[in-house]
């Protein structure tokens, strides 16, 4: 029964949801505190490399891989970040598109480590890594009813949902505290918020750099699920995409870059007869959410809007359990 | 003694927008300073705060010399301002932007926020409470949810006193805060900044509705082209025959015209 209504292809699609909900947050906790960076595929090129590389040559274990390609992401984020702190706007965009370009251009050139446009294949595969260790441990898919590669991309799947929710719960919580408030402020009125005793240069950096660790964790975790990484899966192409999740989701709320990531991973899937014009379309769309909805399909009203619908549907339900009773 | 300024000089390119500005500022007064537009009050405050290096001169705040620290170290000494046009953070509701005033007094870091810990609650519940209490002061109590654009202009400059105050200075500057404000909106705003000195909380304002100066100040300084033109109690301005010309022109110059 559940062996049926798992299609190992819609697994894997789902897990690329996920990895891209974690590069549509990247994005969102930038521009939270008024950023604007279209690096964040140069820092998932870095995440992705620097653990791709080190579990295939020093045969460390995936999840220290990936901690350690995020780390390093964000290493790179708070060098970039600090200069950065100069610029704001378009000038930060096309600053920040730079790195990612001379990010890609390394890898494409420094081909004694990265085999440059070749890519790096045989990447440990997370899935497979996971499997080897529940069958070392006893476990058989038949148990569930299941086949090997079902259960393969099942595993990879439950373990990204977990860590998005991990993600967004952590973030969330930021959002709502001293933290988020001083993003906020410094993207409302950076002079005013350093009137009010906020380190607009402490805050700045931090955001970028969270920014930079998450794209780096995303592409770490990308290069373990494809078990295959080029450098054109880094190119100036990811980073519009990036930046798309979050223009066309929403850029005020979490929800927004989720929402967005989750809605653009599944467009070109569904419409597969014509993937060819997918960057067409995200054109389109781009020019008509800056016409008719700058603020990208989820902002602040709408979740309120939300929030009221539920609250009103759970009273009258509750009104009809008391009509029940009379 | 609060603030002291000595021989405040701040050029712009060629251009001296303050030239050997002194004056001192007791501890509880309401000190006002005025002057014709372009006299160099709010760069005057833009050098207290420190958002310009002055040219010269020095500024001490409590007998500490404060000239070339980062903008908010000043706030977390005990300066906060209010801008003459209004630069509240206009997204978010009017009890958020109460709480971002009281960034400095708190030090809850992402771990510690995410994590909830005792302290940070505790820190939180504490800012939350303050906030209240400061709407309260300013009547804006009822308005805790609005954003803050929405509300009309006089509760915008109240609030930004609110949030000015939710940092705790122990000096509030306010740039023209009854600029664009009706009688009854000015009248209320006199007896806010009352209470705001009955707090303890020295006041140094600038002003260009002269009833309203003279009534409210203990002492004033006027500039008039970047210079000091005249300091002392609003009787002795009143009477000050440089200052009467700087407003009113002199007799030479009608005579020119």
């Amino acid at each position: 029964m559940l062996g049926e209504l798992l299609n190992p292809y819609h697994l894997q699609i789902a897990s690329f949801i996920m990895i891209n909900i974690i590069l549509g947050i990247s994005i969102y906790i930038t521009l939270s505190s008024g950023q604007l960076s279209l690096g964040n595929a140069g820092f998932m090129g870095i995440g992705a490399y620097t653990s791709a590389l080190l579990t295939i040559h020093f045969e460390l274990p995936i999840f220290i891989g990936v901690i350690l390609g995020a780390l390093v992401a964000g290493i790179f984020g708070i060098l970039i970040g600090i200069p950065a702190l100069r610029l704001s706007g378009v000038y930060l965009a096309i600053a920040t598109l730079g790195f990612g370009e001379v990010i890609r251009v390394i890898f494409v050139n420094w081909e004694s480590v990265t085999q440059g446009a070749v890519g790096l294949s045989g990447v440990p595969h997370l899935g497979r890594e996971l499997f080897k260790t529940v069958t070392a441990m006893g476990f058989e898919p038949e148990m569930l009813g299941l086949r090997n590669n079902q259960v393969v991309y099942l595993m990879v799947l439950t373990l990204l949902v977990v860590i998005n929710i991990l993600l967004i719960w952590f973030f969330i919580r930021q959002n709502k505290s001293r933290v988020g408030r001083a993003f906020a402020a410094i993207k409302m009125d950076e002079k005013a918020a350093e009137s009010m005793g906020i380190n607009i240069t402490y805050y700045k950096v931090l955001s970028f750099t969270q920014g930079a660790l998450l794209a780096g964790f995303a592409g770490a975790l990308y290069a373990h699920v494809m078990a295959y990484i080029s450098p054109a899966d880094f190119a100036y192409h990811r980073a519009i995409e990036i930046l798309i999740f979050s223009v066309f989701g929403g850029s005020e709320v979490i929800w927004g870059a989720i929402f967005g990531a989750t809605f653009m991973t599944i467009l070109p899937e569904a419409l597969r007869v014509i993937s060819e014009y997918r960057y067409m379309i995200y054109g389109v769309i781009l020019i008509l959410m800056m016409a008719f909805r700058p603020q990208g399909i989820i902002d602040v009203s709408l979740l309120k809007w939300i929030k009221n619908m539920i609250k009103s549907r759970r009273r009258t339900d509750h009104g009809t359990g008391t009509k029940k009773h009379n | 003694m609060v603030l002291e300024l000595k021989n405040i000089t701040k050029n712009f390119g060629g251009i001296s927008a303050l030239t050997d500005v002194s004056f001192k500022i007791n501890k509880g007064e309401i000190f006002g300073l005025i002057g014709p537009n372009g006299a160099g009050k709010t760069t005057m405050f833009n050098v207290i705060t420190n958002m310009f290096l002055p040219t010269s001169g020095e500024i001490s705040f409590h007998g500490e010399k404060i000239s070339g620290i980062k903008p908010h170290k000043i706030t977390d000494k005990g300066i906060c301002r209010t801008f003459q046009n209004i630069r509240l953070f206009s997204q978010m509701s009017v009890l958020e932007n109460v709480l971002v005033g009281g960034h400095c007094r708190s030090n809850s870091g992402v771990l510690r926020s995410v994590f909830r810990t005792k302290s940070q609650r505790k820190e939180e519940a504490n800012t939350h409470k303050v906030a209240t209490e400061l709407l309260e002061l300013v009547g804006l109590s009822n308005y805790e949810d609005v954003i803050a654009e929405n509300l009309a202009y006089g509760q915008q400059r109240r609030l930004e006193i609110a949030r000015a105050l939710a940092s705790n200075p122990s000096l509030l500057l306010l740039d023209e805060p009854a600029a664009g404000m009706n009688e009854t909106e000015t009248e209320n705003l006199f007896e806010l900044i009352k209470k705001v000195q009955q707090r303890g909380v020295t006041v140094l304002l600038i002003e260009h509705d002269m009833p309203f100066v003279m009534k409210l100040c203990d002492r004033i300084a006027v500039l008039n082209f970047g210079k000091k033109l005249a300091e002392g109690t609003p009787e002795e301005i009143q009477n000050n025959q440089e200052v009467i010309e700087a407003y009113l022109g002199s007799e030479e110059d009608d005579q020119i015209a």
